[in-house]
């Protein structure tokens, strides 16, 4: 039973972090994405450097509540925040080889922009994780390979 | 901007339904649908709170009055620091004394306190009026809005239905933790969006007039200044103000109309159904009184300037509406448009779900199951609060869709109403002398004159028998004002000779109990002084008569020859000064006086009954047998 009210009351912990992180997101995507959409229509750098900044707003939102909760980023979270940068960074570059006028008019801003997000992500990692964790948290290989079989075959 | 707008709306409404459907599947007691288990996380009571405060002042008129009035109404922004205010005084001791008593709802802990059926009776009307009335009142805003911004390509009545049904669907999955975590997302979204509308208005439209004072104004109102302290005027409808309506004495009464939203017994379920420690300092100092106040103050200004820029032909409270600055704003970025009437739906989304959800919950909880129908299984009362729902979202769809006239009537008392509590409200977290019949009294008396200052009694009244001398707000004070003085008189002139009535021995226990365990330290007799006189100056200057000392105060100073030149409206830097000074002040009681931090656990320990039957010995025959039978209850 007392597992059933501990399993009970880590489930509301997730999905109350769930819903604040959802709460943020909502809200600075929609000013992010207007913003963006503004700065690629009328090609000014402003509203481009301001959806950017909304995003690091969010992102350091984000931080302050894992903080707050003691928890990190979920796989999804980071599996989502990936993907989102990735088809954001290829948007970017399919743009610049179609020499499309917006891409070519922000280029600046949005490269910038795609810069300080991937510095502000590493400079998390490493301040939270330290150099070494920062790495491996890439560090595919030595998950699968020689080393990591090794481990495991002692662990048993 | 239709398809986008409805693509965005669209996107809210499932996301209200995922976090709904996330929310029922981690539930593991029926009973949490009405409470959220009373484990809702501190967070959702600082955001959904704040966003509850912002849309209950009424944020679509809000703009429209500012547009109107100027900065004369922007003043009653400050009435927000005073619901702080008023949520630092009662909320800390009502969590105490709920979870002390084991009490979950206003009404049925004032009940208990006071031995009175009569107040629980009373919140249950109160909850009703939020639940439909006002919740009907915003519904058919939000058709309204939706089919302005669609140039009716949607019609008002097919968005009233589709919106009633996707919140009906959000809450009868989530219940109540569904629709306050939906409710907080749409906080955050609602003052990211003021900002964002304000900041982009100001920089694409122009709206940056307002600091100028280039602002178009209806004729002979003074939109830069507060026009007098009082004027006697008979009231609306009967004699028109000179230089506006929102003297001093109507902004403080207005003002004291904003604290009913944190007085609210769905506001108060919010307060309860929170985990301690519930962080109610954070919220009610930076969210309330800091953020949702500033938002307010600078920036809806702009947006009350933008819908009179925009709009064409004379500007008359009559003809004044959204149709103008929506097309400009389209005609600049369609997103910024659609991010405008967006704040507007998140305003209008969370009056109608907020309080159509708690009216579900506490029918089932005071009405329901304890006295109608006390034998319900869990699955039952999970079962009846869900109908429960659906018969309000109907009751409030038909109103705003056919009888918006009858929302608007009946949802204008709710607030006055609700702030009639205060005294008893007093009496439970502090004054043990205020008895149940000086309760009663000043409640009697409040009630009848904010139905005597409110088109409600004035109609019915008039229409029954004589005309009437005064109209609505008489004096430019409005209903909450008139009903909170008289209550408060008869309450005091009641409890001089029933202060120690039968019922003196249960107050005690629980002031006891306070004592004992969670005694407030306000410090020695100067601290204290220090305190009291600090909020009395504060609220002088900032909402009383001194506020008149605004309007030029800055821009033509009488105690210097010196002409400031601070490029700001004198007013509107007196108003941002007075509302620092207020958080200062909820920041002194909230959390250096302790009045809204908990730093002790809370023991069930108090049996709350009353030492009386529920009815006297010379209440009617027929009625304490009516209502004998359908409450029945063990009265040795």
């Amino acid at each position: 039973m007392e597992n059933g009210t501990d399993e009970g009351s880590d489930a509301w912990g997730r999905l109350d972090r769930h819903a604040l992180v959802m709460s943020i997101w909502l809200a600075i995507g929609f000013v992010a994405v207007a913003l963006l959409a503004r700065g690629l229509q009328a090609m000014e750098a402003i509203p481009v450097f301001g959806a950017f900044t909304v995003v690091i707003t969010g992102f350091v939102a984000h931080v302050i509540i894992n903080a707050v909760s003691h928890t990190h980023f979920s796989a999804r979270e980071v599996a989502l925040g990936l993907v989102a940068y990735a088809l954001g960074l290829i948007g970017f570059l399919l743009a610049l080889l179609l020499r499309s006028e917006p891409a070519l008019a922000l280029f600046v801003p949005l490269s910038i922009g795609l810069l300080v997000l991937a510095v502000v992500a590493i400079f998390y990692m490493v301040t939270h994780f330290g150099a070494r964790g920062a790495f491996r948290a890439f560090d595919v290989i030595s998950d699968f390979g020689p080393d990591e079989v090794r481990r495991r075959d002692t662990q048993g | 901007m239709t398809t986008l707008l409805i693509g965005v709306l669209g996107f809210f409404f499932v996301y209200a339904v995922y976090i709904a459907a996330l929310t029922a599947r981690c539930a593991h007691a029926p009973e949490e649908y009405l409470d959220g288990g009373s484990s809702l996380p501190p967070w959702c009571f600082m955001f959904a709170g704040t966003g509850i405060v912002i849309a209950g002042i009424g944020l679509y008129d809000h703009f429209l009055l500012l547009a109107l009035y100027g900065l004369q109404y922007n003043h009653v922004a400050m009435g927000v620091v005073l619901a702080a205010l008023a949520g630092v005084l009662v909320h800390k001791r009502l969590l105490l004394a709920a979870r002390i008593s084991g009490h979950r709802t206003l009404g049925n802990l004032l009940s208990a306190y006071y031995g009175s059926v009569t107040l629980r009776v009373l919140t249950l009307v109160l909850v009703l009026l939020f639940a439909v009335p006002f919740a009907g009142q915003s519904l058919s805003r939000l058709g309204a809005i939706i089919a302005s911004a669609t140039g009716d390509t949607i019609e008002r009545a097919e968005a009233i239905w589709a919106c009633a049904f996707f919140l009906f669907l959000a809450g009868v999955i989530g219940g109540w933790r569904g629709t306050i975590y939906a409710i907080g997302a749409q906080a955050v979204v609602l003052v990211t969006l003021i900002v964002f509308v304000g900041v982009g208005g100001a920089a694409g439209l122009g709206w940056t007039a307002l600091v100028y004072g280039d602002v178009p104004a209806p004729e002979g109102i003074l939109s830069e200044a507060i026009p007098g302290v009082m004027q006697y005027s008979a009231g609306i409808g009967k004699e028109e103000t000179i230089g506006g309506l929102w003297t001093t004495t109507a902004v403080f009464s207005q003002a004291l109309a904003f604290i009913g939203i944190v007085l609210s017994p769905a506001f108060t379920l919010l307060g309860m159904t929170t985990r301690p420690p519930a962080h109610y300092a954070f919220k009610q100092v930076w969210l309330t009184a800091g953020l949702a106040t500033g938002v307010l103050l600078l920036a809806a200004p702009f947006i009350g300037a933008g819908v009179a820029l925009a709009h064409s032909g004379p500007l008359r409270e009559a003809t004044v509406s959204y149709t103008g600055v929506l097309t400009a704003l389209v005609d600049v970025d369609a997103m910024l448009a659609v991010g405008f009437v967006l704040m507007l739906a998140a305003a209008l989304q969370i009056v109608v779900a907020f309080f159509a959800q708690s009216g579900a919950s506490l029918f089932v909880i005071e009405l329901l199951g304890r006295d109608l129908l006390p034998d319900l299984s869990p699955d039952g009362r999970r079962l009846t609060a869900r109908v429960t729902l659906g018969v309000i979202y109907l009751t409030i769809a038909l109103l705003a869709a056919y009888a918006p006239l009858l929302a608007e009537i009946g949802g204008g008392l709710a607030l006055s109403l609700s702030v009639q509590l205060l005294p008893a409200l007093i009496g439970l977290c502090w004054v043990r002398w205020i008895s149940r019949s000086a309760v009663l009294a000043g409640l009697i008396f409040g009630i009848l004159l904010v139905l005597f200052t409110e088109p409600l009694g004035l109609l019915v009244f008039e229409s029954l028998f004589v005309d009437l001398p005064w109209g609505r707000w008489p004096l430019t004070i409005h209903s909450a004002g008139w009903g909170l003085a008289f209550n408060i008189a008869a309450c005091l002139l009641a409890s001089i000779f029933t202060a120690r009535d039968a019922e003196r021995g249960t107050r005690d226990r629980l002031h006891d109990v306070f004592l004992r365990e969670h005694r407030q330290d306000l410090g020695g007799p100067a601290a204290r002084g220090a305190k009291w006189s600090l909020i009395l100056v504060w609220a002088f200057f900032a909402l009383g008569p001194g506020a008149i000392l605004g309007n030029r105060f800055f821009s033509d100073p009488m105690f210097s020859e010196l002409t400031p030149a601070l490029l700001l409206p004198s007013l509107w830097v007196w108003q941002i000064l007075f509302w620092l000074l207020g958080v200062f002040i909820a920041w002194w009681l909230a959390y250096k006086a302790g009045m809204s931090v908990l730093n002790r656990p809370i023991v069930f320990r108090l049996q709350l009954e009353p030492e009386r039957p529920s009815f006297e010995q010379g209440a009617p025959r027929w009625l304490e047998q009516f209502v004998r039978r359908v409450a029945p209850r063990q009265t040795s």
